[in-house]
């Protein structure tokens, strides 16, 4: 049925690389002139960053164990996967979880250090949300990939969910990263469970034959303070 | 107003950093934040004033415009270039003490964090406010706020996180700074800290977001 194995996945920026449209608006800056500094430094980026070549991701599928409803508790190989009510109320129709990862790659952060240090903060705000949306589109090319893959067996997939969202403790990286195992992406988890590189996105899917795809996003999260819920008040 | 410095305030408020600017569109063409505060001076307005009445309030206002959700962080961030434009010319008159800030603030992001915007912003707001800011950057090790406060022992220290894993790093980091120096105020911000988990840790204020931290300094030396 599926590779049980990590399925890798890669991908040069100009394969994915997120519309000028779609930049202006995650930074609420959509109508803005053809001149408007936002859109010269987004038009800057995309330039520069053509040849890029460093973008990876891919998952592994493994079935699940037993999912505890009651405690949030999703179980693979023996190991608890402490997701919370609401993801385990999402997935309580999976049968198998994809546990996934993605980075863009370290060249945003490189670019973002180099714009601080010369107090271009614009500028590396700018490049750091591109890197953001690169991420996520890559993640949504592997995605709807696996969609795909899960069709020909009759399955569904669930939405993503990762780590700090969705009422997720971000500490449960450490347990997805174990899971996961040693992947060929190179990610690597600090002390406090912040990704390396930092431009990059884990997390899990759920597979299974009835598993719908809920409403997504701020939607479905508790997180008031969350700077993705602020932009989508602001609209 | 002298117009002048109404014109300084106009830039700010709207980002037009200089002449060639071609940003915002309906000042293309006409002098930014940088000409106007090198005529200001040749006209002989003091320092001062072009600090206290046109970039203290400019930068006020795009706070509060911020807060108010009228403007976000790209406009926030081009204001703050055109503050910046005018405070090459004031750098001068900063370092022979002719202008006074009100203070001086010591800002880094938390040991184990490497988040930076909302550190930026903060710094970008505060320094605009007229207060010296001295950004320590990102995973900033607790010895490195003591050593900068020992540097600097009436500063006030501001420290961000934006992850539930390193917040609580902010604690130790007061406890230190608090041992070396109990009259020392610090602050604390970021995403996903509150009001009761600031007072938990010891902070003696919390940032909700650049402008209300901006009060909260301006209220420790009113």
């Amino acid at each position: 049925m599926y590779p049980y194995h990590f399925l890798t996945y890669k991908f040069s920026f100009q394969d994915i690389a997120p519309s000028v449209d779609s930049i202006l608006e995650f930074l609420q800056s959509s109508g803005c002139e053809e001149d408007h500094p936002v859109r010269i430094i987004i038009k800057k980026t995309l330039c520069e960053l053509q040849s890029y070549q460093d973008i990876s991701g891919g998952y592994i599928i493994k079935p699940i164990d037993s999912l505890m409803l009651k405690d949030g508790i999703i179980k693979v190989e023996n190991k608890d996967l402490i997701v919370g009510k609401q993801i385990c109320g999402y997935l309580k129709k999976a049968s198998h979880l994809a546990l996934f990862v993605c980075t863009a790659g370290d060249i945003f952060t490189k670019i973002t250090t180099g714009y601080n240090a010369n107090g271009d903060y614009l500028e590396a705000f700018v490049v750091d949300a591109i890197g953001s949306l690169t991420v996520e589109k890559a993640m949504d090319n592997i995605q709807e990939d696996l969609a795909i893959l899960s069709e020909i067996n009759n399955l569904r997939i669930s939405n993503r969910y990762s780590p700090g969202y969705c009422n997720w403790e971000l500490s449960g990286q450490r347990r997805l990263f174990s899971l996961i195992g040693e992947n060929p992406i190179n990610i690597c988890l600090t002390d406090s469970c912040l990704m390396n590189p930092i431009k990059s996105v884990s997390g899990i899917i759920g597979i299974g034959e009835d598993i719908k795809k809920k409403a997504y996003g701020c939607v479905i999260c508790n997180n008031s303070e969350c700077i993705y819920r602020k932009i989508l008040t602001k609209r | 107003m002298n117009p002048i410095l109404e014109k300084i305030f106009e830039c700010v408020e709207f980002g037009k950093i200089n002449l060639a600017a071609n940003f915002p569109p309906q000042m293309k063409g006409q002098p930014g934040a940088d000409e106007y505060t090198k005529e200001a001076l040749d006209s002989g307005i003091t320092p001062s004033d072009i600090m206290n009445e046109a970039l203290i309030p400019a930068m006020n206002k795009v706070g509060q415009k911020f807060t108010e959700n009228k403007i976000f962080v790209p406009q926030m961030l081009l204001s703050a270039k055109a503050m910046n434009a005018a405070m090459e010319h004031l750098k001068p008159f900063f370092k022979s003490g002719e202008v006074k800030r009100k203070g001086t603030f010591i800002l880094g992001t938390v040991f184990g964090d490497l988040h930076d915007i909302g550190k930026n912003l903060v710094g970008m707001m505060v320094e605009g406010a007229g207060w010296e800011v001295i950004d320590l950057g990102i995973d900033v090790k607790t010895e490195k706020f003591v050593e900068t406060l020992q540097q600097h022992p009436n500063a006030i220290v501001g420290i961000s996180a934006l992850l539930t894993t390193t917040m609580v790093n902010m604690e130790p980091v007061i406890k230190a700074i608090k041992e070396m120096s109990p009259a020392t105020k610090v602050i604390v911000g970021g995403a996903p800290l509150s009001q009761e988990f600031a007072s938990s840790i010891g902070a003696d204020g919390y940032g909700k977001d650049p402008q209300a931290s901006i009060q909260w300094l301006d209220s420790v030396v009113a």
